[in-house]
């Protein structure tokens, strides 16, 4: 087993009464993608600036290749950050800034001036190296802080919503940067985002935090196809939820018995009869016709809206119990059920595609 | 429709150009009006004691003639240069205290104890100076009790500066915690992450950033010093010879308005080229 490059134990920090981040115990691996994600207030970013050694912990351990760094004076630390505003130094030149790092650890000026001139190379702005950043276009100084966070070699960067600033097509195209350069140089990145299209397509593992816990950490597809709680569900979206007691009925059916009747389940794992649990199941597994009788889990409800999402549409439905159910359907789909707002149809789900909350992950599901 | 909008837009500018009234005509009336006088009269002559309007050079002729105007005024100026620099010198640790180190709430309670001098009368302060450096004085009393010399501290460059510190520490105070106050403590906190010492952090990233503030404070400092008569008199005494001293000088000596005339040109317009240069050094910018 390999030693992690960045480990996080029983981090804690208060602000006075109100704690920030509570309990956090976290292992980053060499080379890997790490994002963390989660609402605004949910203690993401004070994380990121403990790791950075911008604030102190107010309890627990930070280590750095199995060194604890959290004494160590932040100068002194190699854990660059590349900062929401990106906080580039306006009265100095695109090469400046770039330098500065190098300058400030009096590497000497020949060494400084090849890395320097590498990394310009390599992110594209050696053309501008001696302009003012501030005459720099967004996608530009994007860049300039990338560059000069990484000529610095670091084993770990740290990015706080580094592509908040731009504009969607910009931000698109730096994702895809960013996910090559930090293939190519094999470097650990870890990633504050509130933005899921950003944390699942880049990261290997995503860390979704809420009130300054942890909620769930997995790799992308762990937390879409398999939610741990009613806030990751919620906070992923686009997946509808029920709950209700755990039951198994006398010819053997295990499902819970929720306001909207029993709704079944192909495995319960380890869960208990008599508990109480939430169901999560996906839009797109979701099944929406105008007539009864198609499947195992089929629940009346009212259409309430439309929402077009390009070549896909999300229904919005409401059962009699007033539960909500997002339905995912292909444009063509629709139009084949030719329904309209305000009428009866019946959702239905196999069995199978219905996951409840707070299990392990369940082996029928791979 | 045009026609009623700049119709409107006329009445609109005219309501504006009311409230903007007072300051142009302010200006012109007492400072553009007495200033072409001044530069009028500096081609006047004085016959018999009487200022009589004439256009002759005799007063520029007179004044740029003096060996000891160059000498008053170039040590004038070094004078009040060196006082704009050591008040500075002094006034940043403050000033770098209150943006930095200190509370917003208490930051306002020291600059308001800043400022309290102020509320005072600038002679009356002077005065009372004379009297705590003067012979017998306080200074020279206490500098007497630890086996010092006891002699007055009066007329020396050491008074005189105390004096001009008196006139501007207290607007360098608040200059240079303004300037400092706005350094963006984001960029502080990137220098520091990308490897930089606090002292680092303050010549990179501090310094830069409040230029042109800490620079507005030795300016200021520099013209408050420069213009000052009152300290240079009391404190200073005969020993430095400043301009404005000699420009009294000149005024009593025999109605010689048309030389004051000329010394108050050149005096403005050495103060008009050294702001023009500082403000352009504060402001420029590096790169294309």
């Amino acid at each position: 087993m390999t030693q992690p490059l960045l480990e996080l134990h029983n981090l804690n920090k208060s602000y006075g009464t109100f704690a920030a981040v509570k309990d956090i115990d976290l292992s980053v691996d060499a080379g890997e993608f790490l994002a963390i994600m989660g609402p605004s207030g949910c203690g993401k970013t004070t994380t990121l600036r403990m790791m950075a050694g911008l604030e102190e912990p107010t309890r627990g351990d930070i280590r750095l290749e199995g060194q604890q760094i959290n004494d160590l004076p932040v100068w002194q630390r190699e854990t660059p950050l590349v900062w929401q505003n990106l906080a580039l130094f306006p009265y100095m030149t695109v090469r400046e800034n770039v330098e500065f790092g190098l300058r400030m650890k009096k590497v000497p000026a020949p060494e400084r001036q090849r890395r320097c001139a590498e990394w310009l190379d390599r992110l594209g702005i050696a053309g501008f190296a001696d302009r003012n950043v501030a005459k720099l276009s967004g996608g530009q100084r994007q860049r300039v802080a990338l560059a000069r966070s990484l000529v610095l070699q670091p084993k770990v960067l740290l990015l706080d919503e580094p592509l908040s600033a731009l504009d969607a097509h910009m931000s698109i195209r730096m994702q895809g940067e960013l996910k090559r350069l930090q293939r190519e140089l094999g470097i650990t990145f870890v990633y504050v985002t509130h933005s899921h299209s950003e944390a699942f397509s880049l990261a290997d593992r995503v860390v979704i935090m809420n009130a300054g816990r942890i909620e769930q950490l997995g790799t992308p597809q762990d937390i879409f196809l398999r939610p741990r709680s009613r806030f990751v569900a919620q906070f992923v979206g686009g997946i509808s939820l029920f709950s209700g007691m755990l039951k198994t009925t006398k010819e053997g059916k295990i499902g819970i018995d929720s306001a909207d009747g029993l709704l079944q389940i192909a495995d319960p794992a380890s869960a208990q009869s008599g508990t109480r649990c939430d169901l999560a199941v996906r839009a797109d597994r979701i099944n929406v016709t105008t007539q009864p009788g198609w499947g195992t889990n089929e629940v009346p409800c009212t259409l309430m809206s439309e929402e077009f999402a390009g070549a896909v549409v999300n229904l919005h439905l409401e059962t009699a119990a007033g539960t909500g159910i997002v339905a995912q359907l292909q444009q063509r789909d629709l139009e084949r059920l030719s329904a309209r707002a305000g009428q009866q149809v019946y959702a239905s789900w196999h069995p199978e595609d219905g996951v409840l909350l707070g299990a392990p992950a369940l082996k029928a599901v791979a | 429709m045009s026609v009623l909008s700049a119709k409107l837009g006329l009445r609109r500018r005219g309501w504006f150009a009311l409230w903007a009234a007072p300051l142009p005509v302010w200006f012109a009336l007492f400072f553009l009006g007495p200033m072409l006088l001044l530069i009028a009269m500096s081609f006047w002559s004085v016959q018999n004691y009487r200022l009589t309007p004439d256009f002759s050079l005799s007063a520029w002729t007179y004044v740029l003639s003096l060996d000891f105007l160059w000498s008053t005024f170039w040590r004038s100026y070094g004078l009040s240069l060196l006082s704009a620099v050591l008040v500075s010198l002094l006034a940043f640790p403050a000033s770098y205290a209150m943006a930095f180190l200190i509370s917003p709430a208490r930051r306002l309670t020291f600059l308001g104890l800043a400022l309290a001098p102020f509320f005072t009368s600038y002679l009356v302060r002077i005065y009372s100076l004379q009297v705590f450096l003067g012979e017998g004085g306080v200074l020279p009393q206490l500098f007497h009790s630890v086996g010092l010399s006891g002699a007055s501290l009066l007329n020396s460059y050491t008074a005189l500066f105390l004096g001009h510190a008196t006139l501007t520490l207290p607007v360098v105070l608040v200059l240079q915690t303004l300037a400092l106050g706005n350094v963006d403590r984001t960029e502080m906190s990137a220098a520091v992450n990308l490897g930089a010492r606090p002292l680092q952090v303050l010549r990179h990233i501090i310094l830069p950033a409040a230029r042109p503030g800490l620079t507005l404070g030795v300016l200021f400092a520099f013209l408050l010093s420069y213009a000052e008569f009152v300290s240079a008199t009391y404190l200073g005494g005969g020993v430095f010879q400043t301009l404005p001293i000699l420009l009294t000088d000149l005024i009593r000596g025999g109605q010689q308005w048309p030389r004051a005339a000329v010394v108050s040109l050149l005096m403005m317009a050495v103060l008009l080229l050294t702001s023009l240069v500082t403000v352009a050094w504060a402001y420029r910018q590096k790169g294309n």
